[in-house]
């Protein structure tokens, strides 16, 4: 009976909460009719734009335009009210209690870094997005000067791993490896994250993205289907690289006292090496990632062949055959040493 | 009886045991950022990065010292570490049969050091081989993984970080397999500390026989 009850609860819960999200998206398409056009940026709303793609991914999206903006009437906008704005604290207190202490606290506010018609989890954003909203207030430059006083490859460092990789709470961190291609219109031809558009062009229309290194489309990346990515894209100017992630993110931003210590990373061991992802860029901006077989980045060279992390990436198979090479120099004194042990009377008795 | 040579110059000498001390905190240096987790000699990784990458400069500053030496103030280059035809046809061979069967039946060594021509044929094909191929493989292959960002381009055209690295790490246990024969055959002089002292002083002492003194060399011994 309890059962019957509680599965009759769940019922209920879920086709509210099913009611709530569909009227919630109702609500917001009459707000995206106006503020997902471009007729609004025509008309110099181009503040009040919001992208209704981006949105969409959003999880604020599910709670709909007016759970924020809840003062917006039906009159709206011929009324003489601006509609009002929630607070991001009244639903993510914690997180806004933890900011508040930081250093970055006092500094800039939730917006400045996170624009809430767009906001994404953490694993859907790009390091390189991360460090772009960073270097909205930290010159890279004189990051990377500030850095070189104690950091070796400073400029290698801040290329290669996302800030709050180091400035977080977070312990652990994963391999996150991105596609980038080189932009033709770019004066040195550098490589930048490819964008949906342009891997999509690659591909026959209507199938994923993902199909470019997910040959088999099963969802898991293999050790082979990364090589055969990789022996491929040389050609193309394409190339998959890879930054060290943090799995949590706070907004504490405090350096952990490890991170000072070069071995947390490099003395690793290929034990953190061993988990990895693809990420792939969605029509919204955002990325969606795959997992990679387990220890592909430690393959001898065309796993990954741009990303190598010292002291902790290395190949076993080259350390055999180095092993083998430094076994072979030592076989010569050794073997012609014990000769020339049992043959010392035979050179005695010719000198004599 | 016992007569002395001046082999090695004093500029050489400086060179060798530059490059002797830089190789070997080269190879212990390298040995803690690959294995960090089983190796640390020099108390922190970034202690052993920075002495790493101070050894190598050195290493390449007196290879560069070395060559300019050789090349333009001796102009001994060539002659003293190019094999000749003879070298190549019969002259490896014979070396390489005194030091795996005549050297222990006591037999004396076919090739007798002069300032003229220091190295037998295989020290020739040997340090050739390192001097020319290797040392600037290395040094290239690690000048480029210590301005890997500024270098990215070079370092995609040579197949990625990975095979740069792996390369690198492959010529140092070539090195580290080098150190250990050389300082072993370094051993098989009149005596076993002749050629350090050599190294040392540049003077070679050795032992030749009454009636070479004269001036036969066919038959002086080691």
């Amino acid at each position: 009976m309890r059962v019957l009850i509680a599965l009759l609860a769940m019922a209920v819960l879920l086709s509210t909460g099913i009611r709530t999200t569909q009227a919630a998206t109702t609500v917001s398409d009459r707000c995206l009719a106006c503020h997902g056009s471009n007729k609004i940026v025509e008309s110099g709303g181009e503040r009040l734009h919001i992208d209704p793609v981006r949105y969409a991914v959003t999880t604020h999206s599910f709670i709909g335009c007016t759970s924020c903006h809840d003062s917006v009437s039906s009159r709206h906008p011929n009324e003489d009210l601006r509609p009002s704005r929630a607070r991001c604290k009244e639903c993510h207190g914690p997180i806004q209690a933890e900011y508040s202490k930081s250093l970055h606290g006092s500094k800039a506010i939730c917006n400045d870094c996170h624009n809430p018609h767009e906001v994404k989890p953490a694993i859907a954003v790009s390091g390189y997005d991360i460090n772009a909203k960073c270097a909205k207030c930290h010159d890279v430059q004189k990051t990377v000067r500030t850095h070189a006083k104690w950091l070796p490859q400073a400029d290698l460092h801040i290329e290669a791993l996302p800030c709050i990789t180091c400035h977080t709470g977070s312990e652990n961190y994963v391999i996150t490896m991105s596609i980038e291609n080189r932009k033709p219109g770019s004066p040195r031809g550098d490589f930048k994250l490819a964008a949906y558009d342009e891997l999509a062009r690659l591909l026959p229309e209507g199938t994923d993205v993902q199909r470019l290194v997910d040959n088999d489309g099963n969802g898991l990346i293999s050790l082979q289907e990364l090589r055969q990515f990789n022996h491929q894209v040389r050609k193309k100017e394409m190339r998959l690289w890879g930054m060290m992630t943090p799995e949590v993110v706070t907004h504490t931003y405090q350096i952990l006292n490890n991170r000072w210590d070069c071995s947390f990373c490099h003395a690793s061991g290929p034990k953190a090496m061993q988990t990895s992802y693809v990420a792939f860029p969605d029509k919204s901006g955002g990325y969606t990632r795959l997992p990679v077989e387990k220890g592909a980045v430690l393959d001898i060279l065309y796993g990954t062949p741009d990303f190598y992390m010292l002291g902790t990436t290395r190949s076993t198979a080259l350390n055999v055959i180095g092993g083998l090479i430094v076994a072979c120099g030592l076989m010569f004194p050794i073997g012609h040493g014990t000769f020339r042990f049992l043959t010392r009377k035979n050179r005695k008795e010719h000198r004599s | 009886m016992k007569h002395s040579v001046y082999l090695t110059p004093m500029p050489v000498r400086i060179w060798h045991w530059l490059n002797a001390f830089g190789i070997v905190t080269l190879i212990i240096t390298g040995l803690q950022i690959r294995f960090p987790e089983y190796i640390n000699v020099f108390g922190t990784y970034k202690a052993a990065i920075r002495l790493h990458d101070t050894a190598g400069i050195v290493v390449s500053i007196s290879y560069v010292l070395w060559l300019v030496y050789y090349l333009f103030v001796a102009g001994t280059l060539a002659k003293l570490y190019v094999p000749t035809t003879e070298d190549i046809r019969h002259g490896l061979f014979r070396q390489a049969f005194f030091y795996f069967f005549n050297y222990f039946v006591g037999r004396d060594n076919p090739h007798h050091s002069t300032p003229e021509s220091k190295f037998n044929p295989l020290q020739k094909v040997t340090y050739l081989m390192i001097m020319v191929v290797l040392l600037p493989l290395v040094i290239f292959s690690g000048f480029m993984l210590m301005y890997i960002a500024p270098l990215r381009e070079l370092i995609l055209m040579v197949g990625g970080i990975k095979t740069l690295v792996g390369v690198h790490f492959l010529l140092a246990c070539c090195f580290c397999a080098f150190l250990f024969i050389h300082i072993y055959l370094a051993t098989l002089g009149h005596t076993p500390l002749e050629h350090f002292k050599q190294m040392w002083d540049g003077w070679e002492e050795e032992e030749v026989q009454e009636k070479l003194a004269s001036g036969d060399s066919s038959g002086t011994t080691h």
